[in-house]
């Protein structure tokens, strides 16, 4: 920011027209650096000085899609909130979604595209113009197309829904190859292989939490990043506190997550054995019908560790509930049997009538699904890329070398290409391979639509529609595909026939408005502002119901620790970093950790039984083997955790992520074996084993938390009541 | 003196909070709260709180106006684990009020307990009577790296070092609300809802109602009359405006 001192302040106040006021043009200063303020002669009809204006858009910073809305005053995005008629944000936020205006400013943000000046990898970079970083990458492109090896030429993004994907299709169908993937940790593959094998539909159902009157989750941490995390939390309020009677939530997860911690029961059961125990729930309802009859509850226990009669317990209360609703994540979908047991959970759905139901079709984006990166397809794409049969590729804002395990080689194979061009806002460790970086506006910043997943069970789509103006000279994704496009041939302009990424996205929302013309009853203009000042755009139209389950995958058994690696290593996405997205967003990174309260480092969790076996205590360093690599990270007594586990939360340990984030921590999947799922070609992330060893180091844990205990302090409940409700009620006494 | 213990006298007059023109209050239930923190980052984003850095957080300078706090019970595997969001209790009967010198803190027309930046001098009486902890000190100007300035809100002061600070119930938010109202005639006064702090709006179980304590039939009032209600730390007389509800007991 230039320095304006009083007396400019002054003279450019003094000097305004008459209202404009403190209105001068920041913007356009910041963005060019120029020593000049200017006073509005006519000022923009949103910007009012010391009036707020709200833009509805949609979050881009997990895969949920909620409906956010952002307060701008004076051209600047100051505060985002949930949108109110949004079906899945319903007005509500997270933490990570507010953190979105730490993306926009963050001051490690490209703010014009680069190019690499150092190895790769070095995150060395130095800017260019625009018209040199298209030209470089549209040469090199134009000249493997021009030679008929189009195919060899891959794009990679990161979860792209709704028209830009559309967009993507177009564009890689015009130069001619079929390597296209979206590659995100996040995304849930082995439920979309479950939903496959049992609903015969590759997508996420609605998990309807706020009507269910008994939750049992298999590990999925639907209150910190399980899919849907707001939604879900609203739900959860719901639950416990709406106008039915209070829900029970029962959780079973090796590792109590910030979802166990908020269940009236925690069960700690061996990773891997959850679809068991769905499917011996599931016989012990149904009464061995269905094929399930192999499914005993003493085969459950055995393999579970949990008592037989917790198991049957659960199945007579998960049977008793009105609307009982049965989710899996976390362990139960990542271990080597993880779609197995998810889909074992539908069978447990499906048998006890739970609170699932399925998602209409995609009104915009279909096919997205099909682009999503199974782990097998990275792997093969690794292979190509290391025998030189990727001559160039394209990585658009995700950070594959962060969250692809450091045993597959991907870094090596991407040394191998002879080109490569990221799409990144920042310089991360993936895009500091790139031989060019362009540099994309923010979320806030572009122009986008978005068919939430999960839905709600409705049909629904938004836009996000930009809030403020670019802030640095970086171009809208849309844009750059376009532009990139067109430059690769005289004959793309026919495959992309528009100018940019907005009138492409109104030519789309008009053929949707066109096929829908009678039933709309307005013209297009109209319906556009109109979707775009609410958010949202939905249509009653409703999934099909879904079957009863067909298939039964078997759960068998999942594997173990064994001498060598006598511990089960569970990471787990950080409430605060996700999987190492927002690790370089400072509000994150000074987030406690809701269950732990570390800030600033990365930490493994141990049972106090095992640490105190092992003679470590908080912020002892341990080295944490496995069969692929090593990492040092301390400890953290946790006194919810199995003691033949040991979790650790995935996000930090960058090497290149700017200042917040770069040397700070380790990455638990830089370490994971090259384990797959047993039915779905899946990283199985939670089905690596480890040896911890102590290094004699100590390091002085930062945490933000006092006596962990209440100890009687009247914190939880009023004194020497011992939790009872107060005899009366205290605010008469003093507000009366 | 004799005087300002004359004005002390009438100042701790019991129910002398009763001729304000709001009470502003809070009931948060735990039993909806799950500790997932949008509370906390949204107050940052309000209330311009500076980015500390890992050596001054360490160093126990962090600022949180709101902070989930976690309380263990039982041994593994029956751990149990409780959050309760703790923010300014904005109690009625202020020990921190009592405790500073040159009355930096005190109660406003509103029934808040506010902080007037510029008349603190830093000596940080107040935080050390607070039982509650949630006043947090400047030990040093803090710097947003250009362009994270651009994000400060611009109703909110930026501090500076030397000053106290703490939880204001989104003070500019009630005074915004309170000229709106002020214009729409009538009674003038604010309507319920229509005030909502960051944390409240943000809060995605709905474990926060924020309301008026003198309109019988707000939403916080109602809130409050549950059964499960309780304050914190109560014995202490403190009389906070912050009503929580217990969390309900698990069964099995």
């Amino acid at each position: 920011m230039s320095a304006i001192d009083r007396r400019d302040f002054l003279k450019i106040v003094g000097g305004g027209a008459a209202g404009a006021g403190a209105g001068f043009l920041v913007k356009e200063s910041s963005k060019a650096r120029r020593e000049q303020y200017i006073p509005y002669v006519a000022t923009p009809e949103d910007f009012t000085p010391g009036i707020a204006t709200w833009y509805k858009t949609v979050c881009q910073q997990c895969s949920a899609g909620c409906g956010i809305e952002v307060r701008v005053r004076e051209g600047r995005a100051k505060k985002i909130e949930g949108n109110p008629l949004h079906p899945v944000s319903q007005g509500r936020s997270c933490a990570l979604g507010q953190s979105a205006l730490n993306v926009l400013y963050n001051p490690d943000r490209l703010r014009e595209p680069q190019q690499r000046r150092g190895e790769r990898g070095s995150g060395a970079v130095a800017p260019i113009s625009w018209e040199q970083a298209y030209t470089t990458v549209a040469e090199r492109l134009a000249a493997i197309r021009r030679a008929g090896r189009g195919d060899r030429i891959a794009l990679v993004t990161g979860t792209t829904r709704g028209h830009l994907h559309d967009l993507q299709e177009i564009l890689m169908g015009g130069i001619g190859s079929d390597r296209y993937l979206q590659y995100d940790f996040t995304t849930p593959q082995t439920l979309l292989a479950a939903n496959q094998a049992t609903y015969g539909r590759t997508e996420l159902p609605y998990y309807d939490i706020a009507n269910a009157d008994f939750l049992l989750s298999f590990g999925a941490d639907y209150l910190s990043h399980w899919l849907s995390p707001v939604h879900y939390s609203i739900g959860y309020g719901n639950l416990r506190q709406g106008d039915r009677a209070r829900g029970q939530i029962v959780q079973i997860e090796p590792r109590m997550s910030l979802s166990g911690a908020n269940a009236d029961r925690w069960v700690p059961a061996r990773p891997g054995s959850e679809g068991l125990i769905a499917l011996a729930m599931a016989n012990r309802i149904s009464g061995g019908a269905h094929g399930l009859s192999a499914y005993t509850i003493e085969r459950a226990a055995t393999a579970s560790g949990l008592e037989g009669n917790v198991i049957a317990e659960l199945a007579e209360a998960f049977a008793a509930a009105g609307r009982p609703l049965a989710i899996a994540g976390g362990s139960a979908a990542h271990s080597t049997n993880g779609t197995a047991n998810a889909a074992a959970v539908n069978v447990l759905n499906s048998i006890a009538g739970g609170a699932v139901v399925a998602n209409p079709d995609p009104v915009i984006g279909s096919g997205a699904d099909q682009r999503r990166a199974a782990f097998g397809d990275i792997k093969q794409l690794i292979a190509d890329m290391s025998v030189g049969r990727i001559e160039a590729l394209v990585i658009a804002d995700t950070n594959l070398l962060h969250t692809v395990p450091d045993s597959l080689g991907l870094r090596a194979a991407m040394e191998a290409v002879p080109f490569i061009a990221a799409i990144s806002p920042f310089v991360d460790e993936t895009s500091a391979m790139a031989d060019i970086i362009l540099a994309p506006h923010s979320g806030l910043e572009s122009w986008a639509d978005d068919v939430p997943q999960p839905g709600v069970g409705l049909s629904t789509a938004s836009i996000a529609q930009p809030v403020v103006a670019p802030i640095h000279d970086t171009r809208a994704y849309g844009d750059i595909l376009i532009e990139l496009g067109r430059r690769l041939g005289s004959d793309m302009a026919e495959v992309l026939p528009w100018d940019n990424g907005y009138n492409y996205l109104r030519a789309r929302w008009r053929e949707i408005h066109e096929t829908r013309a009678t039933a709309l009853n307005m013209d297009f203009d109209t319906f556009w502002n109109n979707v775009l000042q609410a958010g949202v755009w939905a249509e009653d139209r409703k999934g099909p119901p879904l079957p009863a389950p067909a298939v039964v995958l078997d759960p068998g058994d999942s594997g173990g620790p064994d001498e060598e690696y006598p511990f089960y290593f569970q990471p787990y996405l950080s409430q605060a970093w996700l999987d190492g997205r927002a690790a370089n967003l400072p509000w994150q990174q000074e987030l406690p950790d809701p269950l732990t309260s570390v800030v600033y480092n990365s930490w493994i969790e141990l049972n106090p039984e095992t640490a105190s076996r092992m003679q470590l205590s908080d912020g002892d360093v341990v080295e944490v083997r496995s069969a692929s690599g090593s990492l040092r990270a301390p400890v953290v007594v946790y006194p919810a955790v199995r003691p033949d586990v040991i979790s650790m939360p995935i996000g930090q340990g960058h090497r290149t992520f700017g200042r917040y984030a770069s040397e700070r921590g380790a990455n638990p999947l830089s370490i994971l074996n090259d384990t797959t799922d047993r039915d779905s070609d899946t990283l199985a992330w939670c089905a690596t084993t480890v040896s911890i060893a102590k290094t004699g180091e100590h390091v002085n844990l930062i945490r933000m938390s006092g006596t962990p205990r209440e100890l009687g302090r009247s914190i939880l409940g009023p004194y020497g009541e011992g939790g009872k409700p107060a005899p009366h009620s205290g605010e008469d006494e003093h507000h009366g | 003196m004799a005087n300002i213990v004359e004005k002390w006298k009438k100042f701790r007059e019991p129910g002398y909070f009763g001729k304000f023109d709001y009470h502003w209050g809070m009931v948060i239930d735990l039993d909806r709260c799950s500790g997932c923190e949008a509370c906390v980052v949204a107050c940052q984003a309000e209330n311009n709180l500076p980015i500390v850095g890992e050596q001054r957080f360490a160093q126990n300078r962090e600022i949180k106006w709101i902070r989930i706090e976690r309380y263990w019970e039982g041994e593994y595997p029956d751990t149990r684990l409780t959050f309760v969001p703790m923010l300014c209790q904005h109690c009625d009967q202020a020990p921190c009020e009592t405790a500073c010198p040159v009355f930096a803190t005190y109660h406003n027309q509103d029934g808040l307990n506010t902080q007037i930046y510029n008349r603190c001098i830093g000596t940080r009486t107040c935080a050390v009577y607070c039982p509650y902890e949630v006043r947090y000190f400047n030990w040093f100007t803090y710097e947003w790296a250009e362009p994270l300035e651009q994000q400060l809100n611009p109703d909110v002061s930026v501090r500076e070092k030397g000053v106290m600070e703490k939880c204001t119930f989104c003070i500019q938010r009630i005074r915004q609300a309170k000229d709106h109202a002020k214009d729409r005639g009538g009674d003038k006064r604010v309507r319920d809802g229509e005030v909502t702090p960051a944390c409240v709006q943000a809060c995605p179980t709905e474990a926060m109602v924020f309301g008026d304590f003198y309109d019988p039939d707000s939403a916080v009032s109602l809130a409050a009359r549950s059964d499960r209600n309780y304050r914190v730390l109560e014995k202490l007389n403190t009389t906070p405006s912050v009503v929580y509800l217990r969390k309900v007991e698990a069964h099995g």
